[in-house]
């Protein structure tokens, strides 16, 4: 079995890479995969607080590629029933503690045993991100609607092309449907449009995710969230499923909601 | 000043060297000739960037790195790009034409793809990082994807895009820049300091463009689009000021448009 080894980058912080991951991973465990979440963002980790798995951390990825720990030992396993492991970062060292292929080899043992082999990318386009991208065969960029977070998005597609990480796909994250409705928010199709890539997922502004993280259950487990539901369709549109794009929308009257339904709300988010 | 010599010219202004090397003698004799004149005269410079102007000669590009290196061998000088004048090749004699055409090496790496560049190459650029590409004068440089952020090139002819040009990319040019699709990086045509170049792109919303040694900030977002609406635009030079239009065809006058002042 080979799994498939995915990095989720953004390269600037704060637009939800840690969330995205947590969430991806929980809903590829969910749909039966195994999953194995690696934190790559060594020194600031905190993937382990969203997966609500702080307490359990004995070893960390450092002490793998130290030889430490064996690779099992590092492996913590998700508070709820599914197939779902983590491997922290270490909290105590910094980036330039591993190498491109250290990491390479790590996610190459872990593809041997699991569907998934999900990487939490740093911020930032340094060793860590290098790190992270030379050990992965596919990538998900995460951005937000903002100018900012976009123009970091673009440049790390780039980075990723150059690093022949061919054919990234796109999470736009904390998409506020309220916004959208007054249309004070940039245009999705903009931002598909300037990016040139294929969108993966539309994530609406959930307080929800917050929460959730805060509490330690990615809130893909929340299937009422808004947030929730969009991960739970990521991960099915990572699994290969064709799941139509929802486009977000402020709370609106029954036709639209039905329309949503059926799915002809569900633009073409198309690109060159 | 200016060194007559036979071989080379010298000629400089400020920090500026060109090199005028003799066009019509043997290629070997004048690459000999010209490294012992760089041993006679080597008191004159200590090191610096110089350009190389090889007027009507049709230089291979083995040729191209051997006079770089006699250039830099000898002098400490860096040689940063060759000039030939493409207009004089008219007077060429039709069958030497012929002959460096048949002779002349493959074409230049034409997209962002990578690709090792060839040895005499002496920069290239690669994806997500600045550099610039040798180009043959009078021949364009397509680039086939999108150009993002951070990335950059610097070419010695004109370049076309066919695609996006990305806030934070930049294109500079000796020639013309054509964008088949969204200019929204920074361009700048006719970086050999000729005014008369023009950047043409399918909508172009670059905040700043520049020609030849001209630079023009686009006015503000709430005046311009009171002004333009969508569609193919040129920008060129008039009266020193860097001007947009509605492009209208390569040989249409234009007199008016929009002011992206200095």
């Amino acid at each position: 079995m080979k799994g498939r080894t995915i990095v989720v980058t953004s390269g600037k912080g704060g637009v939800g890479k840690t969330t995205a991951t947590a969430n991806i991973g929980s809903g590829l465990a969910m749909r039966g995969h195994k999953v194995v979440v690696v934190d790559t963002d060594i020194g600031l980790r905190n993937l382990d607080v969203v997966m609500g798995l702080e307490n359990r951390i004995v070893y960390d990825l450092v002490n793998v590629i130290e030889g430490d720990c064996k690779l099992h030992q590092a492996m913590i396993r998700d508070k709820h029933k599914y197939e779902l492991y983590l491997i922290p970062a270490a909290q105590t060292r910094d980036k330039n503690s591993i190498d491109r292929d250290q990491l390479r080899e790590v996610c190459a043992k872990l593809e041997q045993e699991f569907d998934y082999v999900l990487m939490d990318c740093p911020a930032g386009i340094e060793q860590g991100f290098k790190n992270a991208v030379a050990a992965a065969t596919e990538a998900i960029i995460v951005t937000t609607p903002e100018v900012s977070a976009i123009r970091d998005a673009d440049r790390v597609i780039g980075l990723l092309e150059a690093a022949e990480l061919h054919k990234p796909r796109l999470i736009i994250n904390r998409i506020n449907p309220e916004m959208v409705k007054r249309g004070d928010m940039m245009d999705m199709r903009d931002v598909v449009d300037l990016l040139a890539v294929e969108v993966l997922g539309l994530v609406p502004a959930d307080e929800k995710t917050i929460t959730a993280s805060n509490r330690g259950i990615p809130v893909v487990h929340d299937k009422k969230a808004p947030s929730g539901a969009a991960f739970l369709r990521i991960a099915a549109r990572v699994d290969g499923d064709e799941v139509p794009l929802v486009e977000v929308t402020a709370k609106s009257g029954l036709l639209s909601k039905f329309k949503g339904l059926v799915g002809l709300n569900g633009r073409a988010y198309s690109h060159a | 000043m200016a060194l007559k010599t036979s071989v080379v010219q010298v000629s400089g202004r400020g920090a500026n060297v060109d090199f005028a090397i003799d066009d019509t003698g043997p290629f070997d004799e004048v690459s000999e000739r010209l490294r012992e004149y760089l041993v006679e005269n080597r008191r004159l410079w200590s090191s610096g960037t110089i350009s190389v102007n090889a007027g009507r000669r049709i230089l291979f590009r083995d040729q191209l790195s051997r006079i770089k290196g006699v250039i830099e061998a000898e002098s400490g000088l860096t040689v940063s790009r060759f000039w030939c004048s493409p207009g004089d090749l008219d007077g060429l004699d039709a069958a030497a034409v012929a002959a460096a055409v048949a002779e002349r090496p493959p074409e230049p790496v034409r997209s962002k793809a990578v690709e090792a560049p060839p040895s005499s190459q002496p920069e290239m650029r690669l994806p997500g990082s600045a550099g610039s590409l040798k180009g043959v004068p009078g021949e364009a440089l397509f680039i086939k994807e999108t150009f993002r952020s951070g990335e950059s090139i610097n070419y010695a002819g004109d370049v076309v895009v066919l695609a996006d040009v990305n806030p934070g990319a930049e294109i500079t040019a000796d020639g013309d820049i054509v964008v088949f699709g969204c200019l929204r990086g920074l361009a700048h045509a006719g970086a050999g300091g000729d005014p008369k170049a023009t950047v043409i792109a399918l909508e172009l919303e670059s905040p700043r463009i520049q020609i030849g040694p001209h630079i023009g900030l686009a006015p503000a977002t709430g005046q311009r689009s009171k002004t333009t609406a969508t569609g193919p635009r040129i920008a060129y030079v008039r009266r020193r000021s860097i001007y947009v239009s509605p492009f209208t065809g390569r040989f249409a006058r234009y007199s008016r448009g929009i002011l992206y002042e200095g």
